[in-house]
């Protein structure tokens, strides 16, 4: 260990010694390396920061990995079921949504069926079987009102679908439920409620009257509908649970894993004759494939460019230890053993990669910085985005096995020097 | 009496590789004592070089037998003859080889930095100058080779050679690139070195420098032999 310890600092010491002895060499060497390892940490960066922004897309449609789900039809029994098993629970979340217009009454929302802002999904046409379309007047005419769909929750469901909050404020489950239901609003929704002027009042087939919400925020939810969000027993003073499982509703629990909640909650459902469909989040693994042969494919792109910045640090390397041949047959005349002074020239070619990692991570860092304050507010991928660890160790990495491969002929070459030929006076 | 430091008995040495081989050392006896200094003279071509790279363990003997302070050591692996060079064996060389990005102090400490064992800085430090001082150019220690003349760079060379204080001294021509006043003082350095116990092999032309050493042997077609004093 002693002896190891010895000839690791001993090259070390004369690795450092040559490296400053040849600035000039190892600077060629570093910038013939410099684009191998920028574009491995660059790859790196990019793989890791599309596929966190790919698996935050997922988690806020679909949910937090490992998040159980459990899918009913939208019976009133059921309704009962739900809310009555989660009352009191921090461990699972009900989304009960119905169908809800904002605006005039009297008038066709401007996105009949609820579909996107900008879309028309049919609304509003009435077709005939001789191929003859006309507007659909039956509603009556097209005014300011937006359809949304209306989920609401029994509980904060953040903790399974990390919204990001865009404006204003998040639902408070923790004060006594308003009349005026409190929505917050996904940005699909929004934008409908910037370009138009609605009128604050809501209408929900089933309530005993029109609602005046109270809009207090903006989430992004990742869904393109608009949609809004209200706490259950807010809607509820207004709409019977019952009537919950009306007109298109959808019901879902989201649930922590491995919580004692499903299975009363399945089992009370099945007790009731409702069919229950239970599956898990696992975004990760559906993606894993597509995102293993994007690595794989901008991985091979990076290795191609490695392989040329190697082939630098070999080239010099190679010069470097022709013009040598004099100290290293010193360095073994000395007693220098053979595998320290292959050791001394990997030490060099290793401090060089791991210097060229540095400069290159350095850069990125930058870089990213820069493309971030520049174009962050445009791109959302971009904004705020943080440097990954993961790029910083692949560029490490990448850093060493170019010292190791750019420095393993040179060192063989060194470590083959006869003391004898050259050492002749 | 003592063993000598080193007994060579029969060496040969045939350089291969060409239309015939040739014999370079042709059966060699050689025996060195501890503080002993001896003197190989001969022809250019002669063996002279080859020897003192057996000797040195850089290169082998095709046969024969080699002692080093009692131990027979013929056919050591590399490994333990690295070893053995840095414990037993001082170089001095013709060419002074200082790598010319060191200082003199750097330049002596690279026979300490050299995988065989570890020594703190400081210590390292105090043996350096205590080299150079030997040498009489302790003051020259952080100049680099290029501010020093041939004379200097010879002396801090075997100021490299004497800082793990070596059994023997090597010294192949060291004044062959000197003028004679400063080739007697680097003479005068390496047989310092004796009177320490340590035992010096001379390789030279100079007669003069040969007659200041405690033998002569003259090597000619590889046949080593002690000329008589007169």
């Amino acid at each position: 260990m002693r002896r190891f310890s010895g000839r690791f600092r001993s090259s070390l010491i004369i690795g450092l010694q040559g490296i400053r002895a040849r600035k000039l060499r190892t600077l060629l060497s570093m910038v013939s390396l410099f684009l191998g390892v920028s574009a491995v940490v660059v790859v790196q960066a990019g793989a890791s920061i599309a596929e966190k922004a790919l698996l935050a897309d997922l988690q806020l449609t679909d949910g937090i990995d490992g998040t159980r789900i459990v899918d009913m039809p939208p019976e009133p029994k059921a309704a009962d079921i739900v809310i009555s098993t989660l009352k009191g629970r921090t461990d699972g979340v009900a989304t009960l949504g119905v169908s809800a217009i904002i605006g005039e009454p009297g008038v066709r929302p401007v996105n009949e069926g609820g579909s996107p802002i900008d879309e028309d999904w049919g609304g509003g046409m009435v077709c005939y079987g001789d191929g003859r379309c006309e507007p659909d007047t039956s509603n009556g005419p097209e005014g300011a009102a937006i359809e949304v769909r209306l989920t609401a929750l029994t509980g904060d469901v953040r903790m399974f679908r990390p919204f990001t909050q865009q404006s204003g404020r998040w639902l408070d489950f923790s004060t006594m439920p308003s009349m005026a239901p409190r929505l917050v609003l996904n940005q699909e929704a929004a934008k409908g409620f910037d370009r138009y002027r609605v009128p604050a009042e809501m209408r929900v087939t089933g309530a005993s009257a029109n609602l005046t919400p109270q809009l207090i925020g903006v989430i992004d939810d990742g869904d393109q509908q608009p949609r809004a969000y209200v706490r259950l027993d807010e809607l509820t003073n207004w709409l019977s649970p019952a009537n919950l499982g009306n007109g298109g509703a959808e019901m879902r629990v989201l649930l922590a894993p491995e919580t004692p909640t499903e299975q009363i909650l399945t089992t009370k459902l099945r007790g009731a004759g409702v069919e229950t469909y239970v599956s898990t989040v696992e975004s990760r693994k559906h993606r894993q494939k597509e995102l293993t042969l994007m690595r794989l494919i901008f991985f091979s792109m990076a290795g191609l460019v490695l392989l040329i910045g190697v082939a630098g640090i070999l080239n010099v390397g190679l010069a470097t230890v022709g013009e040598r041949i004099e100290e290293f047959a010193l360095r073994r005349a000395v007693g220098t053993p053979r595998m320290l002074l292959a050791g001394i020239v990997l030490a060099e070619t290793l401090l060089t990669g791991l210097l060229t990692a540095a400069a290159a991570i350095g850069v990125c860092v930058a870089g990213l910085k820069a493309v971030s304050m520049l174009i962050g507010d445009s791109e959302p991928l971009l904004h705020n985005v943080q440097f990954p660890w993961e790029a910083g160790v692949a560029g490490i990495l990448a850093g060493i096995v170019a010292g190791i491969l750019g420095g393993f002929v040179p060192a063989l070459r060194a470590a083959g020097i006869p003391i004898a030929t050259v050492m002749r006076a | 009496m003592t063993d000598p430091l080193i007994r060579l008995t029969g060496i040969t040495k045939v350089l291969k590789g060409q239309q015939e081989p040739r014999t370079i050392l042709d059966g060699v006896d050689l025996t060195v004592a501890a503080g002993e200094s001896v003197a190989i003279v001969g022809r250019s071509g002669s063996g002279k070089s080859t020897l003192l790279s057996v000797i040195g363990l850089f290169d082998r003997a095709d046969s024969g037998q080699y002692e080093l302070a009692g131990q027979d050591i013929s056919r050591v692996p590399e490994r333990r003859a690295a070893k053995l060079r840095s414990s037993h064996f001082g170089f001095v060389f013709q060419r002074f080889f200082l790598l010319k990005h060191l200082t003199a102090a750097q330049n002596v400490a690279m026979a300490l930095v050299n995988g065989q064992g570890w020594l703190p800085r400081r210590e390292r430090r105090a043996r350096v100058l205590e080299a150079l001082d030997l040498v009489g150019i302790a003051h020259l220690a952080k100049n680099r080779p290029a501010r020093m003349s041939g004379g200097e760079q010879q002396r801090v060379a075997i100021a490299r050679a004497l800082v793990r204080n070596p059994r023997v001294l090597l010294a192949d021509e060291p004044t062959g690139a000197l003028d004679t006043e400063t080739g007697a003082l680097v003479i005068d350095a390496l047989l310092a070195a004796t009177t320490r116990g340590c035992g010096l092999i001379l390789v030279t032309h100079d007669r003069d420098h040969a007659a200041r050493m405690g033998r002569i042997l003259d090597l000619d077609a590889g046949v080593l032999t002690e000329r008589v004093p007169a």
